[in-house]
């Protein structure tokens, strides 16, 4: 029964992928051709002024077990479209579609880095938690893992005292608060709109996420994996930045 | 001039008396009480936190904008408004400190320019007699410095870009210990991996001693942070770090775990013990005077070698008639097996023999602490016998027929 189900919508979101696979080669092609000359332009003219496509390959996300997802029973509707299939009872994720988006999502990552923005990293999953702390440190960021006081970013002049800039980006390595319910900063990031970069497992809706990738949100090898992809493109964002305030100021 | 010094005196005058009736309320600026510890503190912890050295990004201020102009974030400017604020609030205190602090010198006829701090505590408790018995809440005139906590400075960049990295959690300075905690449990295991690896055997002096000391409590906590926590946040601190403490090799994080704790004070008594004197026949005694238990005063001599004696107001044990007085008396003294080693003079007035026999029993107590070891000493203390009584008795009330008593109660 849930095979079938979920056969159609695969089968869909399969089609989908393959017509619109993006391989990263013409791109790839055309950055090199162009990259003395890009560097130069306006970088949101670029498609890839930072070059994120190259920082992993879909075997790396394959090794890192981003494909795992959740039991079936637990599928959000929502994130059908991303399901490659089931195995054994449980989903496994199109990494092709997974790349896609978390190349954008990692090009988006860097230009906020290069245009000066505040990031907070999220993760509520204790195993993970000081992994992204000290991520975030190591990119001269912010990272909140702990309990998420109400108001903090709707209530932020008296949580903090005094009139206080918020990030600009929220990156969450999980999306949930815990198995039941949502982050409330996921929420209140969409309120207050500030973009958000998530990753969503199969169990977690990503309708109030502004770039959602799809893949397993558990699993240390796989979070350490997205840790290390947004801390290099952090990195390049602001080197760029750098580069640039060094030569323009 | 005259007239002008007169009023100012006055003024100071009314509020030292001011803040003497109301000693919460902080009327005058400058009479009030606050430690100097929390100021350093806030200095230690409000500068930038996060000590990632190969952080190069974070030398850069300007991140607001890629523009060439500079631009102040919202956030900054209403900070550098509040600053100037209590930059101008400190120096019109500092100018009223110091003309208090001249006048004060007047009073008391003393030169104002050689005037100290010192000085001041004393003219202070000179012209205003307190008998409150908190010194916390008896008036005092100490530097706007030290009266009001520094505040904490900016804790974000002209960009508005916050200096912690996890200063969004509301509590950085509480989480970043945590972190570092569980950092250094990491760090541990992998000591211990590579150790089991090589097939070393650990070192068996390097250790940990964790006995004298204890964990700072949640307030002293609380005032090392800058950081109101609570209940819960602080059991999870101790639980991380006696986690931290369990592992074999948590003597190489000794600095960071002895930040953390507080060293049990060492026998508090043991410098106050007087030393006996020594009457002609060489034979040492010791007199402890205001020996006090209800309303009976009196003082307790003890003699060392002796018969076991006792002589209270110049008769014997049998001043008293009932056998609990003089249980009571004779309580310390066979406590400490001394019963046939001391004689004991005692001179007791006021209240009745509940009051008189208790008032000897800690005067022999406090007066034997001379004559006995240090172990003796701790279980005297254990037992109580060093412990001063201050219970009075309570005033009836009107209404009823006593202190706490009531009329029966019938319902109609």
């Amino acid at each position: 029964m849930i095979k079938r189900c979920i056969a159609q919508p695969v089968k869909n979101a399969m089609l989908f992928c393959r017509s619109n696979s993006v391989a990263s080669l013409p791109e790839l092609s055309e950055v090199t051709h162009e990259n003395t000359k890009a560097l130069s332009t306006n970088p949101l003219d670029h498609p890839d002024y930072f070059q994120v496509h190259n920082l992993f390959t879909v075997k790396d996300l394959f090794e890192s077990r981003v494909h795992y997802g959740h039991k079936e029973g637990s599928l959000n509707e929502n994130m059908k479209p991303y399901i490659f299939g089931s195995r054994q009872g449980h989903l496994i994720f199109d990494l092709d579609i997974t790349a896609n988006h978390l190349r954008a999502a990692l090009n988006f990552a860097a230009h906020i880095a290069y245009r000066g923005g505040i990031i907070c990293f999220f993760n509520r999953n204790a195993l993970n938690a000081h992994l992204v702390e000290r991520i975030a440190q190591e990119c001269g960021e912010y990272a909140h893992t702990r309990f998420w006081k109400g108001g903090i970013f709707t209530n932020a002049n008296h949580q903090f005292g005094a009139v206080t800039r918020l990030p600009d980006l929220c990156i969450f390595l999980n999306t949930q608060n815990n198995i039941l319910s949502q982050h409330t900063a996921v929420r209140d990031s969409a309120k207050m709109l500030i973009p958000t970069i998530g990753i969503v497992d199969s169990n977690c809706s990503p309708n109030l996420i502004t770039y959602p990738v799809p893949g397993n949100d558990d699993t240390p090898i796989a979070i350490e994996l997205y840790c290390k992809l947004f801390k290099a493109a952090i990195a390049r964002g602001k080197e760029a930045r750098m580069k640039f305030l060094q030569e323009n100021n | 001039m005259k007239m002008y010094l007169n009023s100012s005196k006055m003024l100071l005058l009314t509020r030292i008396a001011l803040k003497h009736a109301f000693p919460k309320t902080g009327l005058s600026s400058y009479f009030t009480k606050k430690s100097t510890f929390r100021i350093q503190n806030v200095y230690m912890y409000s500068s930038k936190a996060s000590s990632s050295t190969e952080n190069v990004y974070n030398n850069f201020t300007d991140w607001e904008t890629l523009s060439r102009k500079k631009k102040v974030s919202k956030a900054m400017k209403a900070y550098l408004e509040r600053a100037k604020e209590h930059d101008e609030f400190m120096k019109r205190q500092q100018f009223e400190f110091n003309i208090g602090k001249r006048h004060l010198a007047n009073m008391m006829g003393e030169d104002p320019e050689t005037f100290t701090q010192k000085d001041v505590d004393r003219a202070i408790e000179y012209l205003f007699p307190s008998g409150i018995y908190d010194p916390a809440a008896r008036p005092l005139m100490k530097p706007p410095e030290e009266v009001f906590p520094a505040r904490k400075a900016a804790e974000f960049d002209e960009a508005g870009r916050p200096h912690h990295f996890l200063f969004y959690t509301g509590k950085p300075n509480f989480f970043k210990l945590l972190y570092d905690a569980a950092e250094n449990i990491q760090l541990l295991h992998k000591y211990e991996d590579k150790v089991i690896r090589k097939k070393e055997t650990p070192d068996p002096n390097a250790s940990l001693d964790l006995n004298a000391s204890v964990w700072l409590t949640k307030d002293q906590l609380e005032q090392m942070l800058v950081e109101a926590i609570n209940d819960l946040e602080y059991d999870n601190f101790k639980l991380v770090m006696d986690r931290l403490v369990s592992l074999p090799y948590s003597y190489r994080c000794k600095e960071f775990i002895e930040k953390y704790r507080k060293t049990l004070s060492t026998q508090r008594f043991a410098l106050e013990i007087p030393k006996p004197s020594y009457d002609e026949n060489g034979c040492a005694f010791v007199t402890t005077y205001e020996c006090l238990r209800k309303k009976a005063r009196g003082d307790v001599t003890i003699k060392c070698p002796g018969s076991g004696k006792i002589t209270i107001n110049g008769q014997d044990l049998t001043y008293f008639e009932d056998t609990q007085s003089r249980e009571q008396v004779i309580f310390p003294l066979i406590f400490t097996g001394m019963e046939n080693k001391v004689d004991v003079v005692a001179n007791i007035e006021g209240g009745g023999p509940s009051g008189q026999s208790g008032a000897i029993r800690w005067g022999i107590a406090w007066g034997l602490r001379s004559f006995v070891d240090k172990s003796m000493l701790e279980a005297m203390q254990v037992a109580g016998l060093l412990t001063r009584d201050h219970r009075r008795r309570e005033r009836k009330k009107p209404g009823q027929p006593g202190a706490r008593k009531k009329p029966t109660w019938k319902k109609r």
